[in-house]
């Protein structure tokens, strides 16, 4: 006799890869859509800052010579203006017509001079500068013009330096792979849960419920194979399906993150998936693969006690904040945990367990616990599930 | 001739929720619709189960199909426990009910295969009865057609071919040619004299008087979930029609309540 687990679990992968339309949303459809969105993302960021150097319009009133050129050499376009024209430069800020307008005291380089010099020991001199908070090239041109004015206050009551960049003596001895490791093991775990949870409840909930609901999983619980195969055969399928949607999204942020670190101006753009080696992506594997299991088999349990694919959906809710709420948790986490009961904790470990990987601190004893923890679950889910599929309150609502 | 299903004191009960208690018009938490009911069929004859809706017919069928369980009682399917050997009954049974449908994204050809394969049927076998079966039903030229394609009686017709995959001894039929047309209700009621003729023993529930008349060898009228009388055709249909028998039977149980 042929084992009924292996059937089920044919007929379940024939459907989904019979089905052009299933296949297209949920394998093909989240890579593609990931990888242009954070393309676009990436390339509008990174334009975004490039057009950071563009010209700004400014008006200003008593601006030292000193100030003008560095000002202008940022890109600015200056008009001097008196006094007395500030309110029209005001509206014309709040039109769009001028970026800002600043306004220094009279004699400032004098004043400045004496105030450092400690001759002067009443209030610091005072620069205005009129922005619109609300204009995108207003908000620039004031952040432009602060940072500069910052500079020059510091080159003229400079006592000392912290890690002058004309010295550089490689302050950071964090190497390249390192920086990248660090920003990836706070990006990419949190990531791939999460998109490995949504490839799952696209899938799990309309095998099961919908099955449930169509009156078609009745047909096979008349058969003579244990409920036990029939829930083994399922979750297989529904794990394999899984995988190559998380597979999918997984290519797709890969791919598209270069783009995106370059466009946060990150110096990330170089990243490579050779930093890492064999027993790295082997590791990243097991935990993907037992996540799955266990993702699938938690969804499965919910939509089993669902009426209807909706139902389903309203109920695996709650589960998807749990998971976001680890996922987000975790990407703030300042200390890595090492003891091993916090990789008992499902998903949590998954994401420890990965954040170790990508920021090359492979931690095997850490990797075996947590899949070995999802496999143990997973049992138990699929214990739970065949109890389930023998409830006939559960199955046939009756 | 040989007992291969023996109903023994079967009781079953459902608990209402306060909504189905308000459309039933009870007080009562607990809906017993089958109330200790035995009767027994022989091989090669056609039982059938008459009585009106809600009588406890379907849940009686589920039973027997394990797909519920009663609550009390037992039944015996060529030699197995309904309650302590379920998965042996269901290899022993071919069941259908429009509560059990067929997945619309394939096609008769797989199914049956399919079907075959969870019931262990070898290859070989599998092929010779799905040729004879898909040609007796006239499924052959649409062995390939998605059943979401298919008009609702060839849909029909290839439930009833996928339930008797595996060659069972015992059918079971629930409303067998309800919601059917003329034509493939001809078909079905032909099949079952067919079956018998080939030494099957069929159990329906029906509430279609001439179906009985026509198919069966020996009824049970069952009326909220009691068995009123069981016996042959010909013993009950003896003085008057079966129509007849039913309303005076009906009539001594509710009153004037029709």
């Amino acid at each position: 006799m042929k084992l009924g687990a292996f059937t089920v679990f044919k007929k379940e992968i024939a459907r989904f890869f019979g089905d052009k339309r299933l296949l297209f949303t949920s394998v093909i459809m989240p890579g593609l859509l990931i990888y242009l969105i954070y393309s676009v993302m990436g390339n509008s960021l990174n334009s975004m800052m490039s057009d950071q150097t563009s010209s700004f319009k400014a008006a200003a009133v008593d601006i030292p010579q000193s100030v003008a050129s560095q000002l202008e050499k940022q890109g600015f376009e200056i008009e001097n203006i008196e006094l007395s024209e500030v309110d029209r430069a005001k509206e014309q800020i709040e039109d769009g017509d001028l970026s800002l307008c600043v306004v220094f005291p009279d004699g400032f380089e004098n004043v400045m001079s004496e105030y450092a010099g400690g001759s002067k020991t009443d209030s610091a001199p005072n620069v205005k500068i009129y922005f619109d908070s609300a204009d995108i090239n207003s908000s620039h041109a004031y952040s432009v013009t602060v940072a500069m004015l910052d500079e020059l206050e510091k080159s003229v009551s400079n006592v000392f330096d912290i890690n002058n960049a004309s010295q550089d003596d490689g302050y950071d001895v964090a190497s390249e792979e390192d920086a990248a490791g660090a920003m990836l093991s706070m990006i990419l775990p949190m990531l791939i849960t999460v998109l490995l949870y949504s490839s799952c409840v696209a899938l799990a909930p309309e095998s099961i419920a919908g099955e449930k609901e169509r009156g078609t999983l009745a047909a096979l619980l008349i058969t003579p194979v244990p409920r036990s195969q029939i829930i083994l055969g399922k979750v297989l399928a529904l794990s394999v399906m899984a995988l190559l949607g998380g597979l999918s999204s997984f290519l797709g942020t890969f791919m598209s993150l270069p783009s995106l670190m370059q466009g946060m101006g990150d110096e990330l753009g170089s990243i490579s998936a050779n930093v890492y080696g064999p027993v790295d992506y082997v590791c990243l594997i097991v935990l993907i693969l037992t996540t799955v299991l266990l993702l699938i088999t938690v969804i499965s349990i919910i939509s089993t006690l669902a009426k209807s694919v909706k139902e389903a959906g309203t109920m695996v809710l709650p589960l998807m904040l749990v998971v976001m709420l680890v996922s987000f948790m975790t990407m703030y986490q300042t200390e890595t945990r090492t003891e091993f009961y916090w990789y008992l904790i499902p998903i949590y470990n998954t994401i420890e367990s990965m954040a170790k990987i990508f920021s090359f601190s492979l931690d095997p004893v850490c990797i075996a616990v947590t899949a070995a923890a999802n496999i143990v679950y997973s049992a138990l889910g699929i214990f739970i599930l065949t109890k389930l599929f023998n409830n006939e309150k559960v199955m046939f609502n009756s | 001739m040989k007992e291969v299903l023996k109903v023994e004191n079967v009781t079953k009960t459902f608990r209402l929720s306060a909504k189905q208690q308000k459309l039933k018009k009870t007080d009562s938490r607990i809906l017993t619709a089958v109330d200790g009911l035995s009767f027994s069929a022989n091989k090669g004859e056609i039982f059938g189960l008459l009585g009106p809706n809600g009588a406890g017919k379907t849940t009686t069928l589920r039973m027997l199909a394990t797909i519920i369980k009663p609550d009390s009682g037992d039944a015996v399917v060529d030699g197995a426990s309904i309650v302590k050997q379920p998965a042996e009954v269901r290899g022993k049974i071919g069941f259908l009910t429009s509560e059990v449908k067929l997945e619309d994204f394939f096609t008769p050809d797989y199914l049956f295969n399919f079907f075959s394969d969870l019931h262990g049927v070898p290859d070989d076998v599998r092929e010779k009865r799905k040729s004879e079966l898909f040609e007796r039903f006239g499924i052959d030229k649409f062995a390939q057609v998605k059943v979401a394609n298919l008009s609702t009686g060839m849909k029909q017709k290839v439930s009833l071919v996928v339930s008797l995959a595996h060659d069972p001894d015992i059918i079971i039929f629930d409303e067998p040619t309800n919601g059917l047309d003329v034509i493939t209700a001809k078909v079905v009621t032909d099949f079952l004299l067919e079956l018998r003729r080939n030494g099957k023993t069929v159990i329906i529930s029906t509430h279609i008087f001439s179906l009985i008349e026509k198919v069966c060898d020996r009824v049970g009228i069952i009326i909220d979930g009691k068995m009123t009388v069981c016996g042959s055709l010909s013993e009950l249909t003896q003085s008057k029609p079966l129509e007849d028998v039913f309303f005076d039977i009906y009539r001594e149980r509710k009153g004037d309540e029709i």
